[in-house]
């Protein structure tokens, strides 16, 4: 479902990624690692279509992302894609049902799901609760149920437990794995923690000379 | 002395000593102070004479003047008036200046371009460089005397204001929540809308309602160069020593700015909660 062909980027004069090519089959839960700096939050970014790669094709579902307008890049991250970061980004002034909800109002659907997608994540009964009354493992569950809640076909997910203790990362981590397999998503995470990345079906070690099987 | 007494009054060796004042900090610090000695010596300043018997009987002569006020019905409607006037020509210009200072705030926080960015923040600094008795005195000239001018005077420098406090409160918002929206494939405006404004919105009108507050004060000022309300009012009444007219003036002003202040501060308690 997702290709990546030949991707080149620079910053700067400095090569982060030279000629990465990869591909990733449909429901995949992979890890990525890799030193500090070694790109890999980069590659996130051009898998979102979020930055344009100087050389190289990222195609998803047979669509070079290179071939859609702003528009249509932001369509397609809206409908087939979700994300979570490492520090949440949860919407302070909306409440947990309306933060949830919004994936499904951008794309103009019913808000309906929302609350199962609460209950999924545990969160039953908080829906009318703020982010400010929550914990930081219970601000990624929200941000776990807003990435999934428009069942997306990729998620991509950005240091998810780096904010976290080791016992709230393991409850999360967890979660991301069923409620993903759940919705039959696939899952790219860009992770430090070996523990982590022991949860993924792969692990990809990205280097100066590309992917590779860690 | 108990341990517990002992141990407090003991002095603490778990703070380093504070740094040594420097001979230059010393020296600046005299410099200061010799400056401030010479400021006041070179100034005719006459204090005994505020307190000569003379001057204290011409004082309480003048204000023995503005007692009792005025308080006759017809005088009472017509202050009355003027005080509907005055907290009008305070609200509509401070809404004036939100709802003008708003897009002006949009392209002062670099939402534009950067250009956009550098032409607005320069509009904006004409408009509140230049005082509101200024702006006053020019429209009084295009609008003629009356509440009209102060209105437009009172908008035209807190646009200024408020545009300026509104684009460095939409430049403040913390921008993850916009990004993260974007990410998630909103559009630049939803992402705003849902995201920074959001944010950014008890602050300003927080803003808003605070320079209301300093509008009611202004609006009297303005009176008194012919832009109606209070200010015109105590003008005429003590351009004609008829000070206890004037005191009725005085005390509505009072009122106003106590009411309005009261107001202001309940609004910015619930907004900011």
């Amino acid at each position: 479902m997702l290709e990546l062909d030949q991707l080149t980027k620079s910053y700067g004069g400095r090569a982060v990624l030279a000629g990465l090519s990869h591909g990733f089959k449909a429901g995949e839960f992979v890890a990525i690692m890799g030193e500090s700096g070694v790109g890999k939050s980069t590659l996130l970014n051009l898998i979102a279509g979020l930055d344009a790669p100087d050389g190289g094709r990222v195609i998803v579902d047979g669509t070079p992302m290179s071939s859609l307008d702003d528009d249509a890049a932001t369509r397609l991250r809206r409908t087939r894609m979700g994300f979570i970061f490492q520090a949440f980004h949860v919407l302070p002034h909306l409440t947990l049902r309306q933060n949830v909800a919004l994936p499904l109002l951008l794309n103009h659907a019913s808000p309906e799901p929302a609350g199962a997608m609460l209950d999924a994540v545990g969160l039953h009964g908080r829906g009318e609760d703020f982010p400010r009354q929550l914990s930081g493992g219970e601000l990624q569950r929200v941000a776990i149920a807003r990435a999934l809640v428009h069942r997306p076909a990729l998620l991509l997910a950005d240091e998810p437990t780096g904010n976290l203790d080791p016992d709230t990362a393991n409850g999360i981590l967890q979660l991301l794995r069923s409620e993903t397999r759940a919705h039959g998503a696939g899952a790219i995470m860009v992770t430090h923690s070996h523990a982590a990345a022991a949860m993924a079906d792969k692990v990809l070690l990205l280097t100066s000379s590309g992917l590779k099987l860690a | 002395m108990s341990a517990p007494e002992a141990r407090m009054s003991a002095p603490r060796t778990d703070l380093p000593p504070p740094p040594p004042r420097s001979a230059g900090t010393w020296l600046l610090l005299a410099a200061l102070a010799a400056l401030v000695v010479a400021s006041f010596a070179s100034l005719p300043l006459q204090w005994r004479a505020f307190f000569t018997a003379e001057a204290i009987d011409s004082a309480r002569e003048f204000l023995s003047g503005f007692a009792p006020p005025d308080t006759s019905a017809p005088f009472v409607r017509k202050t009355f008036a003027a005080f509907w006037e005055t907290l009008a020509m305070s609200a509509i210009g401070t809404l004036l200046a939100a709802l003008a200072g708003l897009p002006l705030a949009l392209a002062g926080a670099g939402r534009l371009g950067r250009v956009a960015r550098a032409g607005t923040r320069l509009v904006l600094n004409v408009l509140r460089s230049i005082p509101e008795l200024v702006w006053a005195a020019v429209l009084l000239v295009l609008a003629g005397l009356g509440p009209m001018a102060g209105t437009l005077a009172l908008a035209a420098h807190t646009a200024g204001v408020l545009g300026r406090l509104f684009a460095d409160a939409l430049e403040n918002v913390e921008p993850h929540a916009e990004q993260s929206l974007r990410t998630n494939g909103a559009r630049p405006l939803a992402a705003f809308l849902y995201a920074t404004l959001p944010q950014a919105l008890p602050q300003m009108l927080s803003y808003t309602l605070y320079r209301w507050e300093n509008n009611i004060r202004a609006a009297a000022v303005l009176g008194v160069v012919g832009a109606g309300g209070l200010g015109q009012m105590l003008k005429y009444h003590l351009s004609l020593f008829q000070m206890p007219s004037a005191a009725t003036v005085v005390l509505a002003m009072l009122v106003l700015v106590a009411l309005v202040d009261a107001a202001s501060y309940l609004l910015r308690r619930a907004l900011t909660r």
